[in-house]
Formats: C-alpha cells, structure tokens, sequence
C-alpha cells in the first residue's frame, strides 16, 4: 500500500515525519505547479473552485507514481468543501483508477468512533506499537506547530531584518533541510536550529515596515501555489506579512470546535459586523480584518478562490469595516486563468498606497 | 537635465521625455506589436536622432513590460501603473480626486485623497470596454479609430448595447445593424455600454467625486468621455497628454530615484543600435517548472525573468 494525500502549505513536512515514524509507504505528490493545475482542471467541472482542481492535480500525480490509497480531507460542509470528498472519489474511479480512499471528516458529522475507525485503517499498516504510534503522531503535530511558527516569524520579521532576504533565505533552507529528514526527531531538531538561528537574525528596530494581514479563504492563504507565492512577492517587497489561519490554527479550531471554544478573539472582534457563520472561514475572515487594525497592521489582503461564497459574503462586509476604521483592504480574487501581471500590479500598488499613507512626504520611489 | 519615462503597455509603448519642470519636450507614442523590445528600441531611434546630445538624469519604467524595459534601459525606478498614473495626475493638478484611466487591455480607477492614493481598482476577467475592444469595433465599422467617437457624439438617441461582455456586444452590435440602425447610434449605444459596464464592474462601491481626470488611450474618444458625464453628471477632464500619462508618472519617478541615488543607472540613447535576443526556457530543477526568459544583449546576458526562486535572475534570497 502507497499512502499519499493532497498538499496544503507546509504540512507535507509533518505527513512526511509521519509515514516516516509510522514506517508506511507513502508518496508525496509533486509540490502544486502548473502540470497539477493542468491534470485538475482537465478533470474537474468547469465551474468548481480553485482548490478542488489543483488538489485533482496533486491525486494523480501521485497516482502516477504509484500511490494506490488516498487519503481525502472532508469535512461535510459547510462550503462547498464539504462535498469535494465525495466528488474527489466519484471522479478518480470514473477515470478508472484502482483506488482505496480514506476520507477524513469532521467527527461533528461522523462520530469520533468512526474517524477512529477510518484512521485506524491508516495506523493498522504500521508494525509499530500503540504508544509509539501515539507519539510519532505528537511529533508529527508538533512539527506542522513548529514550521508554522518559524514560517510566521519569517514572514514578519522580514520588514525589520537588516540584511535584507536574510528571512528568507532561512526560511527556504528551513523547509529545504528539513525535507531531507527521515526521521520525525531529527526533523524536529532541524526545525529547533533554525527557530534558533530566526531568533538570533539581526533586527533593526527603528524601521516601521508596512505591515499587511493576510486574511480569506483557508485553502488560497495557506497553499502558495494557488496564491501565486503572495507572502513570497510581499518578502522581496520587505513587507511584513501575518496570517492567522494556519494548519496549526486548523486543527486547534477543530480540537476546540465541539465545546465552542475556538477561535473566541476571532469571533468576537468581528460580531460587529458579521455575528453568525457563513461558511467556510467568512466569519473569521471578518474577525480578522478587525483585529488587524486593533494589532496596528497597516492594511489587508483577502485572498479567495473564483467562486468561493463564504468569502463573497465577507468581501461585501469588507468595505463597510475599511470605511469604518480608516482601513485599506484588497480582495484578491484566483483561480487558473489569473495572470501573473496584473496581480503583480495590483499588490505593488497596494503597498504603494498603505507606504504613501504611513509617510504622508514619503517620496514615491 | 531631462527625464525619460516609459511605459510598456499591451498596445502602445509610450515614451517620453520631461524637461526640468517637468513639462513635456517629447512624447513618443508606439505600437508594441507584440514585441515590448523593438517598440523600445525603435522609440530610442527617434530620441536618438533628435536629442543625441541631451543630458538625461533620471529614467522611470512602468506599464506590463516595465521590468523588461528596465532591463533594456537601466531605469532608475520601475513603477506600477497606478502608481505611475496618480502621480502624473497629481504633478498637473494636485486636486484630483478620482482618476479614470482606460488603456489597450485594462480599465483602472484610482481613487485619490488629500494628494494620496486612497483606493484603486482594475479589471480583473475581462477586457470589455478597453482599447483592444473599441479598436476592433472601429475596423469592423471601417472607421478610423480617431474618428470613432465623434460619431457617438452626432447622435440624437441611443440604441442600447448589450456591454457586458465583449463578445455579445459585438453580436449585439450586428444584430443592430441589420435591424437598420445608423453607425452613430449604435456606436452612442456602445460607449454607453462601456461606461456602463465599467461603473458597474470597477466602480462599484468606489466614491467617484470631482475633480475628475480621464486617461489613457480611451480618452481621446469623445463619445466616451461624454457617456462618462451624462453617467455620473460631472465634468470629465483629459489632460493634454492622457496617452502618455503613465510615462509621465514613471519620468517623475525615476527623476526622484536617481536624485536620491546621486545618480542615474540609464545606460544611454545607443541601445537603438544594440542586437537585443531573448530566448525561453523551461527550467526543470524542481516541479516548479518556471517558464524562464532570458535577454541578449549583444551577446551578453543582460537579464532574467520568470523565475520564482531567483537563480537565473539572481536574486538575493534563494
């Protein structure tokens, strides 16, 4: 059996620490590029969001290399998301593939018991014993908390760094050595050394870097591909960037969902303007926006796939809260037809705009 | 000392040339044809037969191709338009409020306060309404695109044209025709539609007041900039140079670069005779796939594009 299960961000670290741990095959699909994004949309309907193509995209190029179990995230709604695990396996049998899936759904909606049942189908393949088992997957966890953090920090102290591509540099060699690990601990020790060296990077505090928020859609935010490498574009920039929702914020927000604990600041900064669940992450998109503006961020970028309803709710509240605060928000909206040129356009004017703003006699170059 | 701004559009290539106070010498106003790289060079010809001599001090880019133009040239700032648009709004007047600008394949409004750009938008999906668009109604109607607004503007009533998209308002626009409509009606009809068409698509929810500056290659239809009147019931001004207005921007831009600098990075007027090549290439190391463009200068790589990582355009952070 060859596991594999589409990417999302940076979580491929943590599921390639896991199998590892666990000691199944697995393979990981090629990192999202344009021949996923291709395969996607050659067999997904014409009209479904960016996500679903390119996650088509990253099944069957990991088909094609021998993956023969696939593991489908789902969560029964209530976007469309919900459905794409049902959709995603209809298709992949229709082009005849030979497959067995395992779909992960909230366990609001299929009991705990199940979910165990359908990871178990996962742990059974592992020879390893109950308690190692629970700790590869500790580990596996704390390493997607730890690159989340170190990708968090990069991405914000870029505007403050004083040689300049420094956090960068770092955060790429980060994900770079961490990917040649075969173990969960030593990939763990990897994360520590350059947590470390982030920490010790030269900082020139008298800088006041423009400070940007990135908030949307959950999928579009944290996978770079379907972003077209936004918070990468913002770095060279020397643009402070932050993102609140991260795997790591994911699956605390699930842990903490069934008791109505989660995401309380979220929720709360945004009732003003949006006091019930829309979908998707609207609520917290909103929430967001007004908490970037408590936090002295300097403007916002929400990013959402074509389509996405959740966000078009939250995109017709945008303006009310930019009004209201004196806050400038973009909306950025992708899917595989965005050109790279007049996006680019659009986010250096955008900094232009929130530059000139902060200075008001700043020159324009 | 002069200035040089130029602007690579999808259409046009604009370049043009501001004297101390930033007033117009020149202005040079190209077909890009496809070939950014031979627009620049056949506009340097020009610069170079007329003003050899002149001492130049600052160089700005801007427009789709500014980054390769920038390559071409050694621009001391390489500016997006917006940017490059409102600034050369607010060098002639410092009131401006809201800037219309249509240009070949991008509609834009930019919103301005207090001297500062307060908001913008652009087309996002969709090139109804551009230059491209009023281009090919113009040759299919087989008149001069310089003449095509002033037919608008003999009309007493308006036809109205499906503007929504492209495509079916050019089916629309035939379908009038061969219900017997005059030329000037229909073509009333369609500048309606476009302006329709814009408030609704990227004036939405944006605070259009005056003063109010039309620019871009669009402006010099008429008919179109009255629509844009009888819509929003305020005075639209084109500035004299509303075709090279972006250019402008970039020639301040580049000015304020170069004098913060000390100097300028503009390599000269002699490129017009350079050999320029580029050649393209899929860069297989790793799944990426980036789709790199390499450029030629006589012989000697002058410049990268496309790659994401920076390892052909070496770029600091790999």
């Amino acid at each position: 059996m060859k596991i594999t299960a589409p990417h999302l961000g940076n979580v491929y670290l943590a599921a390639k620490a896991l199998f590892d741990g666990l000691e199944i095959d697995y393979i990981m699909p090629p990192l999202s590029n344009k021949s996923a994004i291709e395969i996607g949309s050659l067999y997904s309907p014409e009209e479904i969001c960016l996500p679903f193509k390119i996650m088509v995209g990253n099944y069957i190029q990991a088909i094609e290399k021998g993956a023969d179990t696939v593991i489908i995230p789902g969560s029964c709604g209530p976007c469309r998301f919900g459905e794409y695990g049902e959709m995603q396996m209809n298709l992949l049998n229709k082009l005849g593939y030979d497959l067995e899936f395992i779909l992960i759904d909230s366990p609001g909606d299929i009991g705990i018991k199940e979910l165990f049942n359908r990871i178990d189908r996962i742990s059974t393949k592992s020879n390893k014993s109950g308690r190692q088992k629970i700790k590869v997957l500790s580990d596996a966890i704390k390493i997607m908390n730890l690159i989340d953090k170190i990708e968090g920090e990069a991405r914000y102290l870029t505007g403050y760094e004083e040689e300049k591509g420094k956090c960068k540099k770092i955060l790429n060699s980060c994900i770079r050595e961490a990917l040649k690990c075969n173990n969960p601990q030593e990939m763990i020790q990897v994360l520590k050394e350059y947590e470390m060296e982030l920490n010790n990077i030269k900082l020139d505090k008298s800088k006041n870097p423009v400070k940007i928020a990135i908030i949307g859609e959950i999928y579009t935010i944290i996978e770079p591909f379907s972003n077209l490498y936004i918070e990468d574009k913002l770095m060279d920039y020397g643009v402070s960037t932050q993102k609140k929702l991260t795997p790591s914020w994911w699956v605390k927000n699930m842990a903490l969902s069934p008791v109505k604990l989660n995401s309380l600041d979220i929720k709360n900064a945004g009732k003003e303007y949006l006091s019930i669940g829309v979908g998707g992450h609207g609520r917290e998109c909103i929430g967001e926006a007004v908490l970037a503006h408590e936090n002295g961020f300097d403007g916002a970028i929400q990013i959402f796939p074509m389509g996405c309803m959740p966000e078009i709710v939250s995109k017709a509240i945008l303006p009310t809260i930019s009004k209201d605060r004196d806050f400038p928000i973009m909306s950025l909206i992708v899917d595989e037809m965005t050109g790279e040129a007049g996006y680019v356009t659009r986010i250096e004017a955008f900094v232009d705009l929130l530059e000139r703003r902060k200075v008001d006699a700043l020159s324009w170059s | 000392m002069h200035y040089l701004g130029v602007d690579v559009g999808s259409v046009s290539t604009n370049i043009v040339l501001l004297d101390e106070e930033m007033d117009v010498v020149e202005k040079i106003y190209l077909r890009t044809k496809g070939s950014p790289i031979k627009a620049v060079q056949d506009g340097f010809k020009i610069l170079k037969a007329n003003y050899n001599d002149m001492k130049i001090g600052g160089v700005g880019t801007t427009g789709s191709g500014r980054h390769i133009a920038s390559t071409l040239i050694g621009a001391d700032a390489v500016k997006n338009e917006i940017t490059a648009h409102a600034v050369a709004a607010l060098e002639i007047d410092k009131d401006v409020k809201t800037i219309i600008e249509i240009g070949g394949q991008d509609s834009k409004i930019i919103i301005l306060r207090n001297g500062v750009v307060s908001d913008f938008g652009m087309n996002t999906v969709c090139a109804a309404g551009t230059g491209s668009f009023i281009d090919r109604q113009a040759e299919r109607l087989d008149i001069p695109i310089e003449e095509f607004g002033d037919y608008a503007l003999e009309s007493n009533t308006t036809v109205r044209i499906a503007g929504r998209c492209a495509v079916f308002a050019e089916s629309d626009m035939i379908h009038k025709q061969q219900l017997g409509y005059n030329k000037s009606d229909i073509i009333r009809g369609l500048c309606d539609a476009l302006v329709r068409n814009y408030l609704n698509n990227i004036g939405k929810g944006k605070e259009i007041i005056p003063k109010i500056f039309f620019q871009g290659g669009v402006a010099a239809n008429r008919g179109i900039k009255k629509a844009f009147e009888n819509a929003l019931g305020y005075e639209v001004f084109v500035p004299e140079h509303y075709n090279v207005m972006g250019s402008i921007g970039a020639a301040i831009i580049g000015r304020e670069s170069a004098e913060k600098l000390g100097m300028t990075k503009f390599k000269g007027l002699n490129l017009a005779e350079s050999k320029f090549t580029s050649t393209s290439f899929e860069c297989n190391d790793c799944t990426n796939r980036c789709e790199v463009v390499k450029i030629n200068e006589n012989n000697n790589d002058i410049g990268c594009f496309g790659d994401r990582c920076g390892k052909w355009s070496h770029k600091i952070a790999i």
